[in-house]
């Protein structure tokens, strides 16, 4: 009985001590320490998304949005307005705040979309191949044929009850379509490998195959993908906020605070509506994309050691 | 006489050539060309042939992961060249497959104990404790340690690797198990390590091979039949002595003489066969092949030996055949 006991507590200490087959998270991680422009570009998003959702947890969104006429177009730093206020009299620094978070919000609920939606057609289109590869393909070209942006505003504009949540579905319509070809390639290469037919020798379903033998191998290739749609989706939600057609006016976003750039008076003699969220938006891509490259380096040191 | 456990009939996998401006279908690879082979119970059939004759082909038709294009594969009665009735009879509990590149077989992400009993969980329901123990005898049988439970592919050296795919394969008592040219990718000394490893477990647990290689000297070695393939045909089928002692067709002769002799006393003897039978090669290749290349239809020799011999071929062998009785 002893013995058994002994048995058991044996293996579960050889259980603990688990090794990966690279630890992808080190790679990462020192791949970003070791390159200067990525470690300020990743202090950067830190930066960010603290002052974003740090600042809006103290806000009211309803308080923010309200309307004073008397306090309109202060400047820098008049009257307690450190970005001075717009012609609503709404203080810029809490837009900023509440707009920078509304933005990275849809950003990441559209990757979110995008992503799964992606990678299930990709997974299905690329493990079946033949038939089943070439319909959902020349759907997925259909889909890139048609032009975006216009649809996406006459949608904006006839949707009843239009809402954040409305626009992440707009925009995810037409997004997914890229990801789903990205990844369909990954899933080509990785089926044709010894090791899914010695799943399928094993008797594993498709199903089981895709999800955890194969998945498991193109995870890198999430990640980095993930990283790198995040920024684009945050650019594709200020564009329509910018001309307009993006979020409805009770919520503030960094593409209505661009937006205040379409007057020319607003531009040469009221730098502060427009500045400070044209400049957060560019740190914000930047940084993404130079953590992202970071991260596909990672991907790829990690490729030529296997 | 064994029991037959697989009969492989007028097998045909083809692949469509696509060209031209309407991409229609203008030729085919015919990648395995009408073969029959019968496996007995617990026997090792060799299947031998130089590269791209089709011989990984027919073994990945057999196991069921090749789509064949036509012809029968018999198993208890059954033509499991069909999906449904391969899980009706659970065909891949009993037929298995050891693969060439134990790198690429093996998942990178999946530790040793979850590829070890992928199969185990498919087609046993066994508890967690009884499927770790199961694992730890497989482990046992390929003589590795209890600890490479939780390790991952990359850990191991390739003959390891090699070990635990033999280990995988055999997880569920297979009857019969594919052999894709398991030793090709290692050493010598590694070799024999896993084909005795091979051989163990076939006379423990009377699993019948079929050994896919182009080594004839491994394949002397394990197997008691063997078959030679060219060009997605077979050349020469029959017993160990009948194709390493008599071979008939000019590509058998061609490929036994490829074999290197270490005898140095005989090297010019050996050197002046190898150069006859090139040239016997050159000079009768029309006679072998037909004007597509392709060798002809199998004919009984004797008892068990099987020959691509040319129609008028057949009675002048013969006599030979009395002469060497």
């Amino acid at each position: 009985m002893s013995e058994k006991k002994e048995n058991t507590s044996a293996k579960e200490a050889k259980k603990k001590k688990i090794s990966s087959p690279t630890s992808s998270f080190k790679v990462v991680v020192r791949e970003i320490v070791k390159d200067k422009v990525a470690l300020t570009a990743f202090i950067v998003i830190v930066l960010v998304l603290l002052f974003t959702f740090g600042g809006s947890l103290f806000l009211n969104a309803e308080k923010v949005t309200e309307t004073n006429i008397i306090d309109a177009y202060y400047g820098w730093g008049m009257n307690g307005h450190i970005f001075g206020t717009d012609d609503g009299g709404r203080d810029i620094l809490n837009l900023l705040m509440m707009g920078g978070r509304n933005s990275i919000l849809i950003g990441l609920g559209v990757t979110a979309v995008c992503e799964i939606v992606g990678l299930l057609v990709g997974l299905v289109s690329g493990y079946y191949g033949g038939n089943v590869d070439a319909v959902i393909m020349r759907i997925v070209d259909f889909i890139q044929v048609l032009p975006a942006m216009p649809i996406e505003i006459v949608l904006v504009s006839v949707i009843p009850n239009y809402n954040p949540l409305s626009l992440v579905g707009i925009i995810s319509l037409f997004g997914w379509t890229g990801t789903s070809r990205y990844f369909r390639a990954f899933v080509l290469s990785q089926r044709g490998r010894d090791y899914v037919l010695a799943s399928k020798t094993s008797g594993s379903s498709d199903f089981k195959i895709m999800f955890r033998e194969v998945l498991p191998n193109i995870t890198s290739m999430i990640i980095i993908d993930v990283v790198l749609q995040i920024a684009s989706n945050i650019g594709i939600e200020t564009t329509l906020s910018f001309i307009g057609y993006g979020l409805p006016s009770t919520v503030p976003s960094l593409g209505t605070l661009i937006g205040f750039a379409n007057d020319p008076v607003n531009v040469v003699s009221r730098p502060w509506l427009w500045l400070p969220a044209t400049v957060m938006l560019l740190a914000i891509s930047l940084s993404v994309n130079y953590v992202g490259r970071a991260f596909q380096r990672a991907a790829d040191a990690r490729q030529r050691e296997n | 006489m064994a029991k037959e456990i697989i009969q492989v009939k007028n097998l045909k996998v083809h692949y469509p050539i696509r060209s031209g401006f309407w991409n229609r279908v203008t030729d085919y690879v015919r990648a395995v060309d009408d073969v029959s082979i019968t496996i007995n119970e617990g026997e090792t059939y060799g299947l031998i042939g130089e590269s791209g004759s089709g011989k990984s082909t027919t073994g990945k038709a057999i196991v069921g992961v090749e789509p064949i294009t036509s012809g029968q594969i018999i198993y208890q009665g059954v033509n499991i060249t069909t999906a449904k009735n391969r899980r009706k009879l659970n065909y891949n509990k009993d037929v298995q497959m050891i693969f060439q590149d134990s790198m690429s077989s093996l998942n990178p992400r999946k530790r040793i104990e979850d590829i070890i009993a992928e199969p185990i969980r498919n087609f046993e329901n066994l508890t967690t404790d009884q499927e770790r123990e199961r694992v730890q005898e497989l482990l046992d049988i390929v003589g590795m340690p209890s600890d490479s439970l939780y390790k991952y592919p990359h850990e191991f050296s390739g003959g390891q690797r090699q070990r635990i795919g033999v280990a995988r394969a055999v997880a569920t008592n297979p009857r019969l198990i594919v052999a894709d040219e398991p030793t090709s990718a290692l050493d010598l000394s590694v070799q024999a390590q896993v084909l005795n490893f091979m051989k163990h477990i076939q006379q423990q647990y009377d699993i019948a091979y079929l050994f896919i290689s182009h080594d004839l000297g491994v394949v002397k070695h394990m197997s008691e039949n063997l078959a030679i393939m060219h060009r997605g045909r077979l050349v020469e089928i029959g017993s160990r002595d009948d194709i390493y002692n008599h071979p008939m067709h000019i590509y058998t002769k061609r490929l036994l003489s490829a074999i290197p002799l270490v005898d140095v006393e005989h090297r010019e003897e050996n050197k002046k066969h190898r150069q006859e039978v090139e040239q016997e090669f050159q000079n009768d290749q029309s006679k072998w092949y037909d004007d597509k290349g392709r060798v002809y239809p199998l004919q009984q020799v004797s008892g068990k030996h099987w020959v691509a011999l040319p129609k008028d071929e057949l009675k002048q062998e013969e006599i030979k055949e009395k002469g060497r009785d």
